[in-house]
């Protein structure tokens, strides 16, 4: 028996990127040189380790869908797709759009995504094979035609936008995995020409790029690599950059005010918790007053307009726009007095003392100071911290279960997912409990088996309006019981161009909302 | 001669292993670099089979013994993080190093010795006192502020050098100036103090009383005996800046070897760090070398007693 779950009005959309497909485009010209904050450290896709390899990656390489600039689905390289059902099992019916190119000249086939399935599957290549774990086959129709089966449902595959690269099956079996991470090849709007180390990375337009309505209009691309605030500031104001990546939040508002000088600033999809032990029973979190007490503790708003001059955003547990976002979950109001009443019943009326871990290295903008407050908060209630530094290699290990026992005390931590967003990855990996070699609750310190079970159930489905209802409803729980940590901002990131030479509509998704071929050099 | 280059060659080389055997060990015991490469969901077999495949499983003696025989045939692993060979990604940024530390050097050099030698002729007049300041501004002010200073007023103000970057001459003015101030206050006060004794001596006066020129005195005779104490300091800071650039490489942009290291050890990325290590040793050994067959040059009784 075949049945359609869902329609996903998947073939509307797809007309979209095409609307001025018959217009012949104008050739790309002009050199535009850009800066970023930093780097990529590997140009394969499916090899990328690292969330800021997205802003490379996504200029050479393409998806089935993108998310647009309204935050909705587009279908990108797939024409169209819909999730169906045989024997039980979920499968995604997926029709490849024609006449697209990799920059070789090689076309795209069905070929190229089983290949790319393959890769995505395999350990000693991918980092993300947890993505396709609940894959059971890849099945090629035709060159156009495919269909992903899986085993069990798997809705962060739909939230994911269906995970696969198009990357190049034939240029890689020939030239090697290494020389595909040296000199990449995909279908993206811009060729790679070349890379060098702690400075820059150079980009061509790509003339047959298969969207016309998205196609490049500069020619040449020189991407700078500059990680001092400051100095990349300098280089904007001195005339030697165009366009500049991660705006340092204090500079927001005097680039607002600079004539000639346009900025957009996005929410991240990165989100910052605060993760406590609530597992070891000896542990003060395991009481959930003391976990609540915490969270009235700290005055998340005020470090938001203080430490981060305004540039991020409160959120409760789900951001807004991402699937199961509810707006009527409020956060804990900042409230010392019933954070300390909250201590008092549950037994320490004169507090306790308790190990704060501290990521030193900036991984998202003054992110050590926030950690300073967060921890200064909890002090002033009488959850008096001892604070310890942590440099990036020792914090990410540090908050691996695999590796750590448990983790004692208060952590800063946080967790990503792309835009417009889906918690279920990040549950499963910090709320749901502790799976040893299972792939469950990998950073988890909570373990409460009502929310296992729903976060579980949550992977399961692939409808999107039974998916926005399930993460409503663990998102409840998980507030009222602050499990799986205390949520308290996303990063606001702030892109700025010169407006008398550039032209430039940011898209605000990861990997797109520096969306190189939507930068344009004014006539 | 020979004999003593011999001898330092291989205090040299016994420093390098040295310098290999710590930072091999250190590097090991701050982390485990496998859960940085491998999927959130990586099994236990999984986790074993890659640290197999990267000989971390093995005894740290064993793991250093290969990695010394590797080394030896210029195969110093690839970059956990990079997947290039590690000694290309450090081949590649070592130009910059060394070209950043030449100029900071140069830049101490060309400030400290005339200063020095000027406070030493005026003793407490004023060229003595501004100079002093200045000097002592550079040691006061940390590197980092400096180098950003230097791209507020040259950079963004007066737009005359460019804020970042590397390439043309005008790249390396700003930061060779933010890496090589620190060292002139410490330079001045030898050249100075040096020059004040050679100034003293007898022969200085017996010089002066024969009516040789003070300028020939001053800046030939004076200043070649004043040398010998300077070189000795100018080994030892270029040393420490070929090691030590990571804040200016930073604030600059710079593609050197200091920010590529100090980024291997966040990610633990050993082969980077090793590699990095092991040519920073090596050119620290170098330069003192060479610092030490210098004095030959400037003091023939040195030159004669070896």
């Amino acid at each position: 028996m075949m049945k359609s779950i869902t329609g996903l009005a998947v073939s509307l959309l797809a007309a979209l990127p095409f609307a001025a497909q018959a217009q012949a485009p104008k050739p790309a010209t002009g050199t535009l040189t850009i800066a970023f904050a930093a780097e990529a450290t590997m140009m394969d896709p499916q090899r990328s380790a690292a969330g800021v390899d997205q802003y490379y990656i996504g200029q050479m390489f393409e998806q089935l869908i993108r998310t647009g600039p309204d935050l909705k689905k587009r279908n990108w390289l797939a024409e169209s797709w819909e999730v169906k059902e045989e024997g039980g099992k979920p499968y995604i019916d997926i029709r490849l759009r024609k006449g697209v190119k990799f920059h070789n000249g090689d076309p795209l086939t069905s070929a190229d995504m089983e290949y790319s399935f393959k890769r995505a599957s395999d350990p000693k290549i991918s980092r993300w094979t947890h993505l396709q774990a609940a894959v059971e086959k890849f099945e090629i129709v035709d060159d156009h035609h495919f269909r992903i089966r899986f085993r069990e449902g798997d809705g962060s595959y739909v939230a994911g936008d269906l995970t696969l690269w198009a990357i190049p099956k034939n240029y890689i079996e020939r030239v090697g995995d290494e020389e595909f991470g040296r000199n990449p090849i995909g279908t993206g709007p811009f060729k790679f020409v070349s890379r060098t180390v702690k400075e820059e990375i150079r980009l061509e337009a790509f003339d047959d790029y298969w969207n016309t309505e998205h196609r490049p209009t500069v020619k040449h691309i020189i991407a700078k690599v500059i990680p001092e605030d400051l100095t990349r500031v300098a280089a904007f104001k001195t005339g030697a950059i165009d366009w500049i990546d991660a705006v340092p939040p204090a500079m927001v508002e005097e680039f607002k005010k600079m004539p000639g000088v346009k900025t957009a600033g996005f929410v991240a999809p990165n989100n910052m918790y605060i993760s406590m032990d609530a597992l070891n029973k000896d542990s003060k979190f395991h009481d959930v007053r003391v976990r609540q007490a915490l969270a009235h503790a700290i005055d998340v708003d005020a470090i938001i307009r203080r430490v981060l001059f305004g540039q991020g955003e409160r959120y409760v547990q789900v951001s807004k726009n991402a699937i199961g976002y509810d707006p009527d979950l409020k956060p804990y109001p900042y409230d010392p007095r019933r954070a300390r009443a909250l201590l008092a019943e549950a037994g320490f009326p004169n507090g306790f003392e308790v190990p704060c871990y501290n990521l030193t290295t900036p991984r998202e903008p003054y992110q050590k100071e926030v950690g300073e407050a967060y921890f200064a908060y909890a002090t002033a209630v009488g959850i008096r911290c001892r604070v310890q530094g942590q440099e990036y290699g020792t914090w990410i290990t540090f908050g691996r279960r695999d590796r750590q026992g448990h983790m004692e005390g208060l952590y800063s931590n946080m967790w990503g997912h792309g835009l417009p967003g889906d918690p279920g990855v990040a549950w499963a990996g910090h709320v749901h409990s502790y799976v040893h070699g299972g792939g469950w609750g990998m950073t988890s310190v909570h373990n409460d088996p009502e929310l296992d079970a729903l976060v579980k159930e949550l992977k399961t489905i692939m409808d999107l309006e039974k998916r926005d209802a399930m993460i409503k409803k663990i998102a409840r729980i998980k507030h009222e019981r602050v499990a799986g940590g205390l949520p308290t901002y996303r990063p606001v990131v702030t892109l700025a161009w010169r407006e008398t030479k550039v032209t430039f509509s940011p898209w605000p998704s990861p990997g797109f909302w520096r969306g190189l071929q939507e930068i344009g050099i004014k006539q | 001669m020979w004999g003593y280059l011999g001898q330092r060659v291989w205090q040299g080389a016994i420093s390098i292993l040295g310098a290999s055997i710590i930072i091999f060990m250190i590097s090991r015991l701050s982390g485990d670099p496998i859960l940085m490469l491998l999927p959130n969901d990586a099994t236990p077999a999984m986790i074993t089979e890659a640290r197999q495949a990267h000989g971390l499983d093995r005894p740290l003696l064993v793991q250093y013994g290969i990695w010394v025989q590797k080394a030896l045939t210029g195969d110093f692993g690839r970059s956990y993080r990079w997947e290039m060979p590690a000694l290309k990604l450090i081949l590649d940024r070592l130009p910059a190093t060394i070209e950043l530390a030449v100029f900071g050097l140069l830049f101490s050099v060309a400030i400290a010795v005339p200063v020095g030698v000027m406070s030493a002729v005026h003793r407490g007049g004023w060229i003595d006192r501004v100079g002093r300041v200045f000097a002592m501004l550079g040691q006061a002010m940390p590197a980092f502020w400096v180098g950003l200073l230097l791209i507020l007023v040259f950079a963004i103000g007066l737009n005359w050098l460019p804020a970042f970057g590397y390439g043309s001459a005008s790249h390396v003015v700003l930061p060779a100036i933010a890496l090589g101030w620190y060292p002139v206050a410490a330079q001045t006060r030898i050249v100075r103090s040096a020059m004040l004794d050679v100034l003293d001596s007898d022969h200085v006066r017996l010089s002066r009383a024969l009516g040789t020129p003070e300028r020939l005195i001053v800046w030939k005779y004076a200043l070649r005996n004043a040398a010998v104490p300077l070189l000795t300091m100018l080994g030892v800071y270029f040393a420490a800046m070929l090691g030590g650039a990571f804040v200016v490489e930073t604030i600059f942009a710079w593609p050197g070897v200091g920010r590529t290291v100090v980024e291997a050890v966040f990610s633990r990325d050993f082969p980077v760090v090793q590699a990095g290590v092991l040519f920073t040793s090596i050119l620290f050994v170098l330069s003192n070398l060479l610092v030490d067959l210098s004095y030959g040059l400037v003091d023939p009784r040195i030159r004669d007693a070896r």
